[in-house]
């Protein structure tokens, strides 16, 4: 008997790292999950190597686009006729540079990616979940939206702003059987870590590449090491469950003690 | 296989409430418990009905005091062979007033009772934590660690400090495989709550049910919290998963705490 048996989830950006990793951990424990990215070719090896058969589900989406995150969640209750978890897990940092040098380009393309990704994933989970008046909304913040770096204000204020959507929607929602939390990890090693930390060393000007970037990181957490993807994963099994249903509105942790409240 | 398959577990006020509900939920995770309550009675009832065989066990023992709290770690110990996870659950209200017409006596049974049984219990399983490089401390603390409402300045400010505590402790000890979290629960209707809620209640002027309610209220989800909440979140933190968790104060409040 999984703790998730029976229950349909859809998470944005999942065919690796975080995202790939609840999905793992959803489907170990009896979920079905529809598994979505920009690229099917990254979306068919995910299947394959997850061997879920028909438990797991691709769908292409491209997360800056409110159209595809839109389609991801009604297409998810076209296949598998419901939805009881959405994770809104899409985001990152791209294209890091201080605010007074920051383009216009730059920063609305971390709010689509970021926040707006979240609210559009957000509401239209909602509109499917309103009317059973029941499921889980998990949308992964990061511990930038309590804290600030230097060359991360895109970031940083879509995580902070991804904060406030979320207790909102949780009082919102509170008795409608729907609970809604973020999750706030903080660093992992993820391939988006790899692919665009080169260009946020460099815009921070960091001497020591990759590594020093995430020392920078992790310096200020207790573990003095980065969180897990599996770590990540085992919290948003927590908040899915039938159990949580009065986990809401949580700023949920898993930093390592970096954040102070 | 569960997830907490082999390991040992010291829950203080472990008899009823969320003590034992926490102690159930690692009891179902595999692990092996010891429950402390002042009562022999309540404690042989509490294992009965827990029937966990071989798996749980008793010490009584009042926890207001150094010598009760640092024996029954090393009892622990003793009878389980080892400890990888120390719950400092027992703790209450105690007698409410205003804090201008605060008694010391009422006010040093609170510290002794919420804040400094955590600092005892703590100080003798970092003990055996530390050189086994790992470990698991959890304190049930409150909402009203981070916030005040009137009649309960003892109780409000024992557990912002065991808020404080918590978080000092995480960074000490990071890098030893030992993580200490803290619990922030809503109002549960416990048996404490039970006895000392009507009194707290009083305090500001009102009935108890009327006190249930103003707790209930700012929560998103209107109604208080269960003992099972909290259970599930200990369990998480116990895990090995949540070996990256730590100095973490995390509200199980309906949505009640802004941060």
């Amino acid at each position: 008997m999984g703790k998730l048996d029976g229950k349909v989830a859809v998470i944005t950006a999942s065919t690796r790292s975080i995202g790939r990793a609840i999905a793992e951990k959803y489907v170990a424990e009896g979920a079905k999950v529809v598994i979505s990215s920009r690229s099917a070719d990254k979306g068919a090896t995910a299947l394959e190597e997850m061997g879920a058969g028909d438990n797991a589900h691709f769908i292409a989406c491209d997360a800056t686009q409110q159209g595809d995150v839109e389609g991801l969640i009604d297409a998810t209750v076209d296949h598998y006729g419901t939805v009881d978890i959405a994770v809104l897990n899409a985001g990152g940092i791209m294209n890091a540079a201080p605010i007074a040098e920051m383009t216009d380009e730059n920063w609305d393309h971390a709010l689509s990616i970021n926040l707006n990704h979240t609210f559009w994933g957000m509401r239209r989970a909602l509109q499917h979940m309103q009317p059973k008046q029941s499921g889980r909304i998990i949308a992964i913040s990061s511990v930038e939206g309590k804290l600030s770096k230097p060359t991360i204000g895109h970031y940083s204020s879509n995580k902070h702003a991804i904060n406030g959507l979320v207790k909102v929607a949780a009082h919102e929602n509170g008795t409608q059987g729907i609970t809604v939390n973020a999750i706030l990890p903080g660093l992992v090693l993820t391939d988006m870590f790899h692919e665009t930390g080169p260009a946020t060393v460099e815009a921070m000007q960091l001497e020591g590449g990759l590594d020093a970037l995430a020392s920078m990181f992790s310096a200020g957490s207790a573990i003095k090491r980065p969180n897990t993807v599996e770590e990540v994963a085992a919290v948003a099994l927590m908040l899915a469950r039938d159990e949580a249903k009065n986990i809401t509105g949580c700023l949920f942790p898993c930093d390592g003690g970096t954040m102070p409240y | 296989m569960g997830e907490l398959d082999g390991r040992v577990a010291c829950i203080t006020g472990g008899t009823r409430g969320i003590g034992r509900a926490i102690a159930e939920g690692f009891l179902a995770e595999g692990a092996k418990v010891v429950i402390n309550g002042r009562t022999p009675s309540k404690g042989e009832a509490t294992l009965a009905d827990m029937n966990a065989g071989d798996n749980a066990h008793f010490i009584a023992g009042d926890v207001t005091q150094q010598s009760v709290c640092e024996s029954l770690v090393d009892q622990t110990v003793e009878h389980f062979g080892r400890l990888d996870i120390m719950v400092n659950n027992a703790g209450g209200g105690g007698d409410p007033a205003m804090l201008a017409d605060m008694t010391d006596d009422a006010w040093n049974f609170v510290m002794n009772w919420n804040l400094n049984h955590p600092f005892w219990c703590t100080r003798r399983a970092l003990k055996y934590m530390i050189p086994q490089q790992s470990g698991r401390i959890i304190n049930v603390s409150s909402m009203y660690g981070k916030m005040a409402i009137p009649g309960v300045p003892h109780y409000i400010t024992t557990k912002h400090g065991l808020n404080g505590m918590t978080k000092a402790v995480a960074v000490e000890v990071g890098e030893m495989g030992i993580t200490c979290n803290a619990l922030c629960p809503g109002g549960i209707v416990t048996d404490v709550m039970e006895e000392q809620g009507p009194g707290a209640a009083a305090a500001i002027g009102m009935e108890f049910e009327e006190f249930l309610d103003m707790m209930a209220a700012p929560t998103a989800i209107k109604r208080l919290n269960e003992v099972e909440d909290v259970s599930l979140v200990a369990t998480l933190l116990a895990s090995d998963a949540g070996a990256g968790i730590t100095g973490s104060l995390i509200s199980i409040d309906g949505g009640t705490s802004p941060y």
